[in-house]
């Protein structure tokens, strides 16, 4: 997995083998992405400044599946399900209660935990395909759940929600917005890394690579992966709670199986089993349709389609699913890794090892 | 002596890169003959078999070296389905039937190769191997061993192969059936005049229809002859016949000393 | 009386669109997520072979079959040999990605009205008596006699044809059916097709009933339940997983609430995947190989 290093760089403990950051290159290239990140809102338009809270919102998300997915290896088809949970709590606690985002937000996560035990529990019994078929049924479920909540209490249409706020402060502009979301998508990822390189990370990647070997190790295969569902749908959840207030309104139709699919996009684009890679597929997904956008009026086409503008969009993501699962099956991580080989190797140009890959 | 059929030729076979299961193992078919590969678990038997028949692919396993020669013709990266048109049947170590279809079945699944009269060809199968035809509406999942690899041959011979590879006949069968067994694979070649390369642990067995035999040990050919020759060989009657009975066990010191002597033969 | 032929219409409808399912996943082990979205394309193709052939309606039909037929060829050819020895996962989604640009691409054809093939064929849905108290519409009763008469052609061409047999074995272990000179590729391509064909036939007639219109995919998931309920590896199975699914759907949506339509098939396979994972039919080895 390790990529090549500049030479001048040697372990002299093992605890450095676990380090997030061993390098000063990557130190300093880390600490630069993040005065971007921070400096960025001062620079942005209207359209990037969405564009990236889209992109931080759903990164959340993205991590989820990949711990869930990527490293566990349980596969779920349920995941619009448990946003959707995420979303309604907040909307149901709103609405019933008028609770503020402090009472909904924990209770999302507590939603999310026991539905993950709910999603996890036939991943005791069933692998694979079958796995991937209930939380399928499960999705369905919840969203029916919540289709009932609507016509019930009269909210056909869905729920409005006020943005959330302490006292006279409100989370409201897209700058605001913005750094809330970069604090919970940073949080996340450190999280996860923390988590992958503990105990229960490596238990995930022992089941992931064969259960029945892990169990031998005396890992607690049934643990593990109750683990994974309820961490990744508590993480879900909050996603989906975050969701409901960033878009102020919240309703079963935005969360269709469509969104499923695109949040295991997300963890394919970006390649499986990587941090990184659910961030890249996470950006390359959401920009995706306004990059369509940008190429039908390159050509031109804009006025010819503008009525089928959607099913431009849908034919073109499927069609580059399809061609990441044919021709690089590693994802954008793949790639990525592959050209700081290269830039690394230059103008040394063996190939890796095959091992290496 | 007749037309060679297959010849081996230094052959090497790697899995995974790294495990080296087969090397430099050289070997010939006559046509019409029956040769017999023995050797004890893990000889390499198996993977030799299968890189004739040229699925070793599946498993991760390459020919690094050396050739397969089929007809004269060098088969050894030929994809598997080529190998099987050009007229070579494996009989495989385990499941060597479709479990939930009939006998008939299962006869009728097999792709026949072009050419041959298919019909005739199942007739004399069922007259090969009267149990099949008795059972023949019977699933082959409730059959009993001996039945079982019964429909193995029937089926691969439905193929109408030149040449027939079988893998331990007789592993986990009665000797009686393994008799009845190797009876049928004489008839086999007499009738259907199949050429028969036959792997086995059990030498005794083997070497009373082989015209001829090959000892494997370690992945490598390490004696071969005639089966009056290996017969009468000291090491085969130790090692694999279970003779020398009455006499003294043989020390580990001889038995070392057998291990050197044999890398002569190799 | 009319719930008992309305159970039976549903009941074809689920049984002609999961022998599909069962098609494909008994000879391939893969799980088509893209099945909705092939009826569509073959109710489509109806529409289009019936304006290409007006007046011709049953030239129009059979046209219509042979190119559902084609279109499962086609996506096993140009996509799903592929996927061959990847992961269960990288399959499934492999179907999934499918629909999504299937669905794309039928929009930028057909546009998004509603269709009515029927029409274009010129036949009406004429609504038919059974006995006292209960009708049938013309194309419900097409459907139940199409499965019945698909299932008995299907079951016919599984036991006794040659070609039948070498899916049934290439399905159970395709090394061996490899070795014996059967070209796996050949089934596969095969079982789409067949799939296809009567997915596409479903479909047709679907959209014959009701019209012609997106909402057409969610059937198609609805009957993925009927197929794993029955056993995912089974025929006959996947006749009374439909059975079952369609009793329950019309009787929860007459007597309790119809917004359950679209839940209670999922609700009977997350209890069947509780109590019994492998279905009624299905065989339990089932559940280790996936
Ligand atoms: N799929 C495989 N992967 C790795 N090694 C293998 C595999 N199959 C066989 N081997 C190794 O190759 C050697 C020869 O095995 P095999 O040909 O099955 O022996 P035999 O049939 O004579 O008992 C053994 O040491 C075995 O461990
Ligand atoms: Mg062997």
């Amino acid at each position: 997995m390790s990529v090549p290093r500049a030479s001048g760089y040697f372990r002299t403990r093992y605890e450095r083998d676990f380090a997030l950051l061993d390098t000063r290159t990557r130190k300093a290239s880390l600490a630069a992405f993040a005065v971007m990140l921070v400096v960025y809102p001062f620079f942005a338009g209207p359209l990037a400044m969405d564009l990236a809270n889209q992109v931080l919102l759903g990164a959340i998300g993205a991590i989820a599946l990949m711990l869930l997915t990527g490293y566990a290896g349980q596969i779920s088809l349920g995941h619009a399900g448990l946003l959707a949970a995420g979303a309604f709590a907040t909307g149901i606690l709103y609405k019933e209660l008028g609770a503020p985002f402090w009472v909904t937000l924990p209770a999302s996560a507590m939603v999310g935990a026991a539905l993950g035990l709910i999603f996890g529990l036939p991943s005791l019994r069933l692998r694979g395909l079958y796995l991937a078929v209930s939380t399928l049924a499960l999705h369905f479920i919840v969203i029916y759940l919540g289709s009932e909540y609507e016509t019930k209490r009269g909210f056909s249409t869905g729920i409005l929600i006020d943005p959330p706020g302490i006292g006279e402060w409100t989370v409201y502009d897209p700058r605001a917005w913005y750094f809330v979301l970069l604090i919970a998508a940073a949080a996340t990822v450190l999280f996860s890394l923390n988590l992958l390189r503990s105990k229960t990370g490596r238990a995930w990647r022992a089941i992931h690579g064969r259960e029945a070997v892990a169990g031998a190790l005396g890992i607690s295969v049934h643990r593990a992966k109750l683990t994974a569902f309820v961490v990744s749908s508590v993480l879900t959840s909050v996603a989906g709670c975050l969701f409901a207030y960033f878009r102020g309104f919240v309703s079963v139709e935005a969360f269709s199986l469509f969104l499923t699919i695109q949040y295991v996009a997300m963890v394919i684009i970006g390649g499986m089993g990587s941090i990184l890679g659910a961030i890249l597929g996470t950006v390359f997904v959401t920009l995706f349709p306004y990059f369509i956008e940008w190429l039908m009026d390159a050509f031109g086409l804009t006025d010819a389609l503008s009525s089928v503008v959607f099913a431009v969009n849908y034919s073109a993501f499927g069609l580059a699913m399809v061609l990441f699962l044919v021709f690089e099956p590693q994802g954008l991580v793949g790639i990525w890794r592959r050209m700081q080989a290269w830039l690394l190797l230059w103008p040394f140009k063996q190939k890796p090892l095959a091992g290496a890959k | 002596m007749s037309d060679l059929l297959l010849r081996l030729e230094g052959l090497e076979v790697v899995y995974h890169r790294v495990i080296t299961a087969v090397q430099g193992v050289s070997l010939d078919v006559p046509q019409g003959g029956i040769v017999a590969l023995l050797g004890t678990n893990g000889a390499g038997k198996t993977t030799t078999l299968r890189a004739i028949s040229g699925f070793i692919g599946l498993d991760d396993a390459r020919v690094t070296e050396g050739a397969i020669h089929y007809r004269g013709e060098r088969i050894e990266n030929l994809a598997p389905h080529r190998i099987t048109a050009r007229g070579i049947a494996l009989v495989p170590e385990r499941s060597k039937v479709f479990e939930n279809l009939t006998i008939a079945e299962n006869l009728e699944a097999v792709v026949t190769r072009r050419g041959a009269n298919r019909r005739q060809l199942v007739d004399s199968i069922y007259a090969l191997f009267p149990a099949l035809a008795r059972l023949r509406a019977r699933e082959a999942g409730y059959l009993s061993g001996g039945e079982r690899q019964m429909l193995a041959i029937g089926s691969a011979l439905a193929c109408a192969p030149d040449l027939l590879l079988v893998d331990e006949l007789s592993q986990g069968l009665a000797p009686v059936v393994v008799e009845e067994l190797m009876d049928q694979i004489l008839r086999v070649r007499v009738e259907l005049g199949t050429t028969v390369l036959l792997v086995e642990q059990n030498a005794h067995i083997a070497l009373e229809v082989a015209d001829y035999g090959y000892v494997m040990e370690n992945g490598r050919i390490v004696l071969d002859g005639t089966p009056e020759r290996l017969r009468a060989h000291a090491d085969i009657q130790e090692f694999y016949l279970g003779a020398g009975g009455g006499q003294r066990r043989r020390s580990y010191r001889e038995v070392k000393q057998y291990r050197r002597s044999r890398r002569w033969y190799g | 009386m009319q719930l008992a032929v309305n159970i039976a219409v549903l009941a074809s409808i689920y049984a002609l669109i999961s022998c599909g399912y069962v098609l494909i996943y008994r000879v391939s082990r893969v799980l088509s997520l893209a099945h909705g979205e092939l009826m569509m394309l073959g109710a489509y193709g109806l529409y289009a072979t019936a304006s290409l052939f007006s007046g011709q309606p049953l030239v129009a039909v059979a046209a219509a079959l042979a190119l559902s037929l084609l279109v499962g060829v086609l996506v096993y050819v140009a996509l799903m040999w592929r996927m061959t020895g990847e992961s269960v996962l990288a399959a499934v989604l492999a179907t999934i990605a499918l629909g999504i640009l299937l669905r794309g691409a039928m929009i930028l054809m057909f546009g998004t009205q509603t269709r009515h093939p029927l029409e274009e064929l010129g036949w009406t849905n004429a609504s038919i008596e059974v006995g006292d108290d209960a009708r049938i519409s013309g194309v419900g009763l097409a459907l139940v006699l199409a499965t019945t008469v698909c299932y008995g052609l299907l079951f016919a061409f599984l036991r006794m044809t040659r070609w039948g047999i070498r899916m049934r074995a290439a399905g159970q272990n395709p090394l061996l059916a490899a070795q014996r000179g059967i070209g796996l590729h050949v089934i596969y391509a095969l079982a789409w097709g067949l799939a296809t064909l009567t997915g596409g036939l479903a479909g047709m007639l679907i959209a014959s009933d009701a019209g012609l219109e997106s909402t057409m995919v969610v059937i198609g998931l609805k009957a993925f339940p009927a197929a794993l309920v029955g056993g995912l590896d089974s025929l006959a199975g996947a006749l009374l997983g439909s059975l079952v699914i369609a009793t329950a759907e019309v009787l929860m949506v007459y007597y309790v609430d119809p917004l359950l339509s679209d839940v209670v098939p999922f609700f009977i396979l997350l209890a069947m995947l509780v109590v019994r994972p492998w279905g009624f039919f299905g065989s339990r080895e089932e559940l280790d190989r996936v």
